[in-house]
């Protein structure tokens, strides 16, 4: 087997282990392309059988237009069960202030929405696209990761996990987060996006768009973000590495229009994934772990 | 191209994290961004921070938990699984060892071969690890003389011999400077062998997969518009073939492969390794756990098995009467710790009489199961000879089994 047989059979491996151990799986949804490379091996791996569970989209309600109009091409062409639950409709329900900021995230407050959603389904595994070598917190995650009954990561008393024999095995009221692409690299996404000919929201490839200048990153201009007069406007030919909320995603400055073209600009790149377009990991150095103990993805 | 997974062992500050993070600098690796997000002593960047993702991690300057890091060169893809030295955390650098061809065990050339270095080897000798790298580390600070490395190749030699560790080779190496460790040291002129990277980039990682044929199935479902059964699997050695007799064990009932879909295919002939779907003649007997095999290389089909215990919880001790779990790829059954046949003595070596079992102690046992459990010694089928033991009221994976 090459590296990315292997990957993907590894992958494959673990869905199918969720759907035997678990009894009500969701398949987290972002509209980026690690979940939809996930969403394509679900489907592989339970061929000619349908996905035996639904998938969920935790919405900030801070979307790009285009990752909303492929996730529901996507849930029409793979006869998917789509669940979606707004971060909005928690706002109110938990009389919570939005952080009144010149870019507003949202990305916190999705932990709220997704411990209520597995509360409200009773789902006892979500199913991610994390992956370890995005971050450095991930980098520390198992396969199945144990969340309390808060949705709180115990990164200090995390359970052993050999070879392939996972250990679905929790406590009433606990839930597991469940990461089949945990060894995969950004490049080995996209090297499997070309070899299985896998569809992605047109944001990942270079478009013209509307910007301004944040702290030398590029925003998208939005409803959702602040303007001011002292901002720098410009239109640039952009595409995103990373598709998170339009507020706490940066796009980057490229003409890469096809999958092969973006593989070489990866490739060329002296920047990390995340470093490159992630505003909410830059709060602190341990940004990603602070979320991931509140129950975040 | 293929892939390589390899762990970094060893004692606290014997310089694993700072190997791995060596190893991503030199072969560009590092971003520039995580790059300068790590902290430095003057012009030398801390290796170690880049792979120490916990708040408490890089602020004890100690690795808890395995952290997993992913470089390629030209010719390979890597994982990297960085392990905590404590002792303590050995539970968790069993985990990262699991998995991987070569284990690195690091020995700071000063202090030579410590009770980590004895545990770790011990632990790769339980996983039947492929390679075991015995990489002499800080070598700089002995101003590169041979002598050292000599001695504790020596001393090493009797450990691999006693724990009949399969390929060992031995690297001096600074993890610090980079001697050997992408190049091959101008430091060091009386070494000869392989620097490291060079190790890593040519031995062999070909799996033994020509076994009998196994397939262990995983999950099953009902196609309700062509009322058929289908088996979700995985073989896990040998091959399997449409129109082949196969025995279900247990209970050892006579099926026919009447269909296998791998991936989007349907094929005539599964390999070790696939994710398949199955369709057979008739379905009695069929349950997640189920082993098929061929009628004449049957795996062993018992309640009683005699295994290699490595004790993983801190909390719960292995003791004859409580009942945990015994998991083998996915089949499960009730089990007791009859008896503890002997304990290996983490230091000599010796095989010990003890009354039971602590964390971190490796051992041999004999496990009683209440169903008749499936598998197959290590040299047969790796992945059918390999299990795990978990403790129903915590549901903690208490133990990890091989048998040989």
């Amino acid at each position: 087997m090459n590296y990315l047989q292997e990957l993907e059979a590894e992958a494959i491996y673990v869905f199918r282990e969720i759907a035997a151990q678990f009894t009500k799986p969701v398949l987290l949804f972002s509209g980026g392309k690690d979940s939809t490379v996930l969403i394509h091996l679900a489907a592989k791996a339970f061929h000619p059988m349908p996905i035996p569970f639904p998938v969920m989209h935790v919405d900030t309600g801070h979307n790009f237009e285009e990752a909303l109009r492929f996730r529901d091409q996507l849930v029409l062409q793979k006869g998917l069960q789509l669940i979606i639950r707004k971060v909005e409709d928690s706002i109110l329900e938990h009389g919570i202030e939005e952080p009144v900021e010149k870019l507003p995230s949202r990305n916190v407050l999705q932990s709220i929405t997704l411990m209520d959603a597995i509360r409200e389904f009773g789902f006892d595994a979500c199913i991610g696209g994390g992956r370890r070598d995005e971050e450095k917190a991930r980098a520390k995650e198992r396969f199945f990761s144990v969340r309390d009954r808060e949705g709180k990561w115990q990164p200090y008393n995390q359970k052993p996990e050999l070879w392939n024999i996972y250990n679905g095995r929790i406590n009433e009221g606990e839930n597991m987060r469940v990461f089949p692409i945990s060894n995969w690299t950004e490049m080995d996404v996209w090297q499997y996006i070309r070899q299985e000919n896998i569809d992605l929201p047109s944001l990942y490839f270079a478009h013209e768009r509307s910007c301004i200048v944040y702290n030398g990153r590029l925003i998208a201009v939005s409803g959702y973000i602040k303007i001011d007069d002292e901002d720098i406007r410009l239109t640039e030919n952009v595409r995103y590495r990373t598709v998170g909320d339009m507020t706490c995603t940066a796009a980057i400055k490229s003409d890469a229009r096809t999958i092969d073209e973006v593989i070489r600009e990866i490739e060329a790149s002296n920047i990390s994934e995340r470093g490159e377009t992630r505003i909410d990991d830059q709060l602190s150095d341990a940004a990603m772990e602070d979320r991931k103990l509140q129950g975040y993805f | 191209m293929e892939l390589l997974r390899f762990t970094t062992a060893g004692s606290i500050d014997d310089g694993k994290s700072t190997l791995t993070g060596r190893l991503l600098y030199d072969t560009g690796n590092i971003k520039e961004d995580v790059l300068e997000s790590v902290s430095k002593v003057g012009n030398i960047i801390n290796l170690a921070h880049i792979t120490d993702g916990l708040r408490s991690e890089r602020a004890g300057g100690i690795t808890i938990d395995i952290g997993y890091r992913y470089f390629k060169t030209n010719n390979r893809k890597y994982i990297i699984s960085d392990a905590p030295g404590h002792f303590q955390y050995t539970k968790n650098m069993v985990t990262g060892a699991s998995n991987v061809d070569v284990m690195i065990i690091l020995i700071d050339a000063k202090n030579g071969i410590t009770s980590q270095t004895r545990l770790h080897s011990l632990v790769a000798s339980f996983l039947r690890t492929r390679y075991v790298v015995v990489a002499v580390n800080k070598m700089d600070a002995l101003a590169y003389g041979e002598d050292a490395f000599e001695s504790i190749r020596n001393e090493y030699r009797s450990i691999a011999e006693r724990l009949q560790l399969r390929d060992v080779i031995f690297i001096p190496i600074s993890a610090l400077h980079g001697d050997n460790v992408s190049a091959h040291s101008e430091n060091m002129p009386w070494y000869h062998g392989p620097d490291l990277l060079s190790f890593l980039e040519q031995c062999d990682t070909h799996k033994t997969t020509n076994g009998p044929g196994r397939v262990s199935i995983q999950y099953c479902a009902e196609d309700e518009s062509t009322k058929t059964s289908l088996y979700f699997g995985k073989v896990l050695s040998g091959e399997i073939h449409v129109n082949e007799p196969l025995k279900i064990f247990p209970p050892e009932n006579e099926v026919l492969v009447k269909k296998i879909i791998s991936g989007y295919e349907e094929v005539e002939t599964a390999k070790a390794g696939e994710n398949i779907c199955l369709e057979l003649n008739t379905n009695d007997g069929m349950k997640r756990g189920s082993i098929l095999a061929p009628l004449t290389h049957r795996p062993q089909c018992t309640k009683l098995l005699t295994a290699a215990i490595c004790w993983l919880d801190p909390e719960i001790n292995c003791e004859q009467n409580k009942e945990f779990i015994l998991r083998i790829h996915t089949q499960e059954s009730i089990c007791h710790i009859r008896d503890i046949e002997y304990r290996i003595n983490p230091f000599s070596f010796d095989k010990e009489k003890v009354p039971g079992l602590k964390v971190n102690e490796v051992a041999s046992a004999i496990i009683e199961t209440e169903v008749p459990v499936v598998y197959d010694s290590y040299d047969v089928c790796p992945e059918n000879a390999r299990g795990i033991i978990i403790d129903p009221a915590t549901h903690n994976t208490v133990a990890a089994i091989m048998i040989y």
